[in-house]
């Protein structure tokens, strides 16, 4: 089983404001303000660690092949 | 002698009271001074029931106080979890009115066994944080350096048992939120395997990740804590049906022989060398009392923590999908910007993360075929100047709340029972922790162990020097 993708290149095109408020805006979505959306694009309080880095690191993971490992449910006793 | 009991652990304190030298109501008066004292340095409590505390301790009589090892012993909680008719702010301005009509699952086993709850503790909202910052209940300091940050997110459970001002205090644990503060202020903190402990009545974070946690100052108390608190709950999902165990016929056993996990990559890099060298007496110590340490190799770590923030995320969310329209302009900048993450991952990123927490629990569980603990450092730093955004070690920069939690999130992943505890002191004057991970339900072979380490010298710290 492979969990590290190594040092395979992403897909993941810059992200952009825009995007963002045509997500909130066509889908489903809570009042987001045009600041919280800026700070996923341009992060300043530095607890989200920038939503770009994020969606590459998980363009990684999406790719990565996990077989047909389930997802995680409970734990039992082994 | 009110310094004395203050810093005393639950077993000398239960020994005062059931051979009459203390009251239940003297102890809680002892302790409900030392809050009046030192909450506005330590800015441990968001509310102290020491009214109602009084009142309970008052009504105990011989035959209560002979019911279990924790009758008559004050505790506190985080203010995540339900007391009844008392509020659960959750550290937020968002539930400053929330008052609770249930008691949480381990509440009520306690007060059942006749403890003594003192209130409820400071926290970082909602729990979304390891630095225990909080705006509107200010942040919690530590008790060995106040111009340092006890850490989080159970900031004031940690605060309030190192300052002594409760002997033992619950928290909750997403990412290392029980064992970074107990480790930071030289505490000892348990998180049980997921399921030993049922999280009904705790206002939820991460249905994932959390789980329910407790701070003491010795092993010993942490096992009798356990034994109370844990057993199965058909109203909890997440909980296991086992036989109860008991915890405490493993604190002093013999432990020749058996085999600790020494992680080859990761859990020993990018330390402080006051913290990997205290580590390495403790090894020194495992192998002379029989332990055989072995080198195990744990799943790759490069993704763990965008793994955890992406199950993270879309849970919290979730959790306060309800409250958000009418109290959105409530929450804080930092706790609305990770939700609004949240809203913008998609669901097969969730849905991988939860899939690659199998493949982590799956790794994870093929060690422990070859090994019966893992140890690690708890934290890789002592802990950071309050104002603190960044730490930088080797040349690499990291948030400081993801820096305190380094060593700890992954057992979150895998659920694997994880024990810290102080283990030296660093020439800053603070503590040193480590970190003892067991099988699935093997809490007895932590706290047998740990139980050894907590009884060597070379391993004791001092008090802090609090002034009351």
């Amino acid at each position: 089983m492979v969990l590290s993708a190594g040092n395979r290149e992403t897909k993941v095109k810059p992200l952009a404001k825009t995007t963002l408020e045509a997500i909130c805006e066509q889908m489903a979505s809570h009042a987001w303000s045009d600041r919280e959306l800026e700070e996923l694009v341009d992060p300043k309080l530095g607890i989200i660690t920038g939503f770009q880095d994020l969606l590459e690191e998980l363009d990684i993971l999406r790719n990565t092949d996990l077989g047909t490992t389930p997802p995680a449910l409970g734990v039992q006793k082994s | 002698m009110s310094s004395e009991i203050a810093f005393s652990d639950v077993r000398s304190l239960k020994s005062l009271l059931d051979t009459g030298r203390i009251t239940p109501t003297e102890l809680v008066s002892v302790f409900s001074g030392r809050i009046k004292s030192l909450n506005d340095i330590s800015r441990a409590f968001i509310t102290v029931t020491a009214e109602e505390a009084a009142n309970a301790a008052g009504s105990l009589n011989k035959a209560d106080l002979s019911k279990s090892s924790i009758a008559g012993i004050p505790f506190a909680s985080k203010d995540l979890f339900d007391v009844r008719g008392i509020r659960t702010t959750a550290g937020s301005r968002v539930f400053q009115d929330r008052i609770a009509t249930e008691d949480a699952f381990v509440i009520d086993r306690l007060r059942r066994e006749h403890a003594i709850g003192l209130g409820k503790t400071n926290l970082h909202e909602f729990a979304f944080g390891a630095t225990g910052e909080n705006e509107v209940y200010g942040t919690c300091v530590n008790a060995y350096d106040p111009t340092r940050l006890a850490g989080g997110s159970s900031s004031g459970s940690a605060a309030a048992v190192a300052f002594g001002m409760v002997p033992a205090a619950l928290g909750t644990d997403t990412g290392g939120s029980v064992r970074a503060p107990a480790a930071l202020n030289g505490l000892v903190g348990l998180k049980p395997t997921i399921g030993r402990v049922s999280t009904r009545g705790v206002v939820p974070y991460c249905w994932t990740l959390d789980h329910v946690g407790i701070m003491t100052r010795t092993v010993a108390d942490c096992a009798d804590i356990l034994e109370i608190i844990s057993g199965y709950d058909p109203q909890d999902p997440a909980s296991v049906s086992l036989p109860e165990e008991p915890y405490s016929a493993s604190l002093g056993a013999d432990f020749s022989g058996i085999r600790i996990g020494i992680p080859t990559r990761f859990f020993f890099e990018r330390a402080d060398p006051e913290v990997l060298a205290a580590l390495e007496l403790v090894k020194e110590h495992l192998s002379s009392r029989g332990a055989m340490l072995l080198p195990v190799t744990l799943p790759d770590m490069e993704h763990a923590r965008t793994v955890s923030l992406t199950v993270q995320m879309p849970e919290a969310l979730s959790a306060h999908s309800a409250y958000l329209e009418e109290h959105g302009h409530l929450y804080s900048r930092d706790f609305r910007a990770g939700l609004a993450l949240g809203q913008c991952l998609l669901a097969e990123h969730y849905v991988k993360a939860k899939r690659f927490i199998e493949c982590y629990r799956q790794q994870t569980n093929a060690i422990f075929r070859d090994v019966d603990l893992i140890l690690t450092p708890a934290t890789p730093e002592i802990a950071p100047e309050v104002g603190t955004v960044k730490t930088t070690r080797d040349g690499v920069s990291e948030a400081v709340g993801n820096a305190i939690t380094r060593f700890t999130s992954f057992f979150n992943m895998t659920g694997h029972p994880a024990l810290t505890m102080p283990c030296g002191m660093h020439s800053d004057g603070l503590p040193i922790g480590l970190q003892l991970v067991g099988r699935y339900f093997e809490e007895r072979t932590i706290f047998q162990v740990a139980s050894d380490l907590d009884q060597t010298e070379a391993f004791s710290i001092p008090l802090p020097k609090t002034d009351c």
